[in-house]
This record gives C-alpha cells, structure tokens and sequence, in this order.
C-alpha cells in the first residue's frame, strides 16, 4: 500500500514538472515572438545604426536618438508614410510596419543621413 | 531635401545661407570701407541692399527652420550648447536687422518723425556693423555645432 502511494506521489510530481517544463518553452517561445516584433535602430554620429534594417509584417521598429544633436526621421517616399518630430538626445519615435515593401528614410536635418527598412 | 555641397552633414539651404551670409558680412566691410572714401551714396545703395537681402533670407530661412528646431526647445534645453548657440544667434542677429533697418528709415529716407532721427549716425553705423559681425561668428558657430561631427563635444 504504502509502495503504491509512493509511486503515486513520484507520478504526480512528473507530470508536474513536465507540465511546468512545457509552459516554460511556450511562455520563452512567445516571449521570443514578442521580442521579434520590436526592433530598434541607433541614431548615432550622424548615421542610421543599422542602416538597412529587415524585419517582419506588423513589425514595430523604434529609433532612438543616442546623438548630441538633433536628428528627425522622415518617410522618403512621397507621401511621407512616417515623420518623426525633431528627436532631442535619447528621445523615440516609433512606427508599426502593417504593409510588405521597401521603406528608405533620412534625417530632414542633415539630409546625408538615410536608413531603409524592408518589410517582407 | 537635397544634400549641401560643403561636406558637412548640412542640407542645400543651410549650406547656400552660411555662404550667402559670409558673402554679406564681406561686402557689408567693403560698404564701410566705401564711407570712409567718402563714397557716400555708393555706401548708401551697398549697405541698403544688404539689409534688405538680409532680411529676405531670415524670412524665408533662418525664421521657418528657427521656430521648428530651436524654438521649441527654449527654456528647457538651453542648457544645450547647439540650442544656446542658435538662440543667441538668432537674438543678436535679429537685434542686428532691426537696428540696421532703423539706421536705414533714419537716415536715408523721411518716413520716420523727427524726434527718433539719429544725428551720431557714425558711431551707430559702426555698432551695428560690430553686432552684425558678431552675429555672423554666432552663425558659423551655430552650423559647425549642429552639422560638423564631433564639434564642440
């Protein structure tokens, strides 16, 4: 009898931990998908860091200005598709890519600062 | 926008200003210059036309692009040194223009009443073309802070 609820309990604590294992790899795998949604791009020294940037449908891509001067981020297609304030030292600014294509950009500051991002 | 051509991060127009406004500073010396070799009414049509191209580039220029990045940031974020640069510049600049204008009206035409004509036109002239000077400096100082990499950090 006694055996018998020992590997009760033994079972019990498996399928347990099991359980808990499987949520685990769920929660990082969309964690993981979250993560994937959201990239960044580094304003710099005058330049776009990545300058060219690949992400998904639906992706959000959010630039931060990490430079001591002011830079913009505006859309170089006509219509402007996205413009950006002008961004101060460490402000944002973040846009949610819904359609697949080629989107260049520049900093309407100092003009010779282009970035593009490809949304597939 | 379009790129400028002096190698620096700055676009056209502020690329075509600095040179344009150099240019002005130049010739402004050269209409100083015409005064003191008693060429008054050259020195007259010289500065005049200055003054008035002057004012057409701030109103067409320096004004629009002021009030989108710099104005904005005033108070809060003079402590910045590109925010404090251009302040000052545009508030020496724009007490410049003023003045040179008044000098303008004052002396080379009877729009205004008698009592705010100037008789020292001499030393007023010459105040006015130092703060000019200094706005020009402030200027450049301006466009290498916030166009040329790694200036004044």
């Amino acid at each position: 009898m006694r055996r018998s609820v020992s590997l009760a309990v033994f079972i019990a604590v498996a399928i347990l931990g099991i359980g808990a294992l499987g949520a685990g790899a769920r929660n990082s795998s969309v964690a993981a998908q979250q993560k994937a949604e959201t990239t960044e791009v580094k304003i710099d020294n005058f330049s776009f860091g990545p300058a060219t940037l690949t992400v998904s449908v639906g992706t959000t891509v959010t630039w931060t200005n990490r430079d001591d001067i002011p830079h913009t981020v505006v859309s170089a297609d006509d219509p402007k598709i996205f413009k950006s304030k002008v961004l101060d030292t460490d402000e944002k600014f973040s846009f949610t890519f819904t359609r697949a294509g080629t989107y260049p950009y520049f900093c309407s500051i100092h003009p010779k600062m282009t970035g593009k991002v490809i949304v597939q | 926008m379009s790129e400028g051509f002096l190698g620096t991060a700055a676009p056209l127009a502020a690329d075509v200003v600095l040179l344009l406004e150099t240019g002005m500073g130049v010739t402004l010396l050269a209409g100083a210059w015409l005064a003191r070799t008693k060429r008054f009414r050259l020195h007259a049509w010289c500065q005049s036309a200055i003054v008035f191209v002057n004012l057409v580039v701030i109103a067409l220029e320096m004004l629009p692009s002021f009030r989108v990045q710099v104005l904005p940031r005033i108070p809060l974020k003079l402590g910045k040194n590109y925010v404090a640069l251009a302040a000052a510049h545009a508030t020496l600049g724009g007490v410049a223009e003023i003045l040179a204008v008044y000098i303008l009206l004052a002396a080379g035409t009877r729009l205004l009443p008698e009592k705010m004509r100037i008789a020292r036109y001499k030393a007023w002239m010459q105040c006015v073309l130092a703060l000019w000077w200094l706005a020009l400096l402030l200027g450049l100082a301006t466009y290498i802070r916030w166009y040329v990499l790694h200036s004044f950090r």
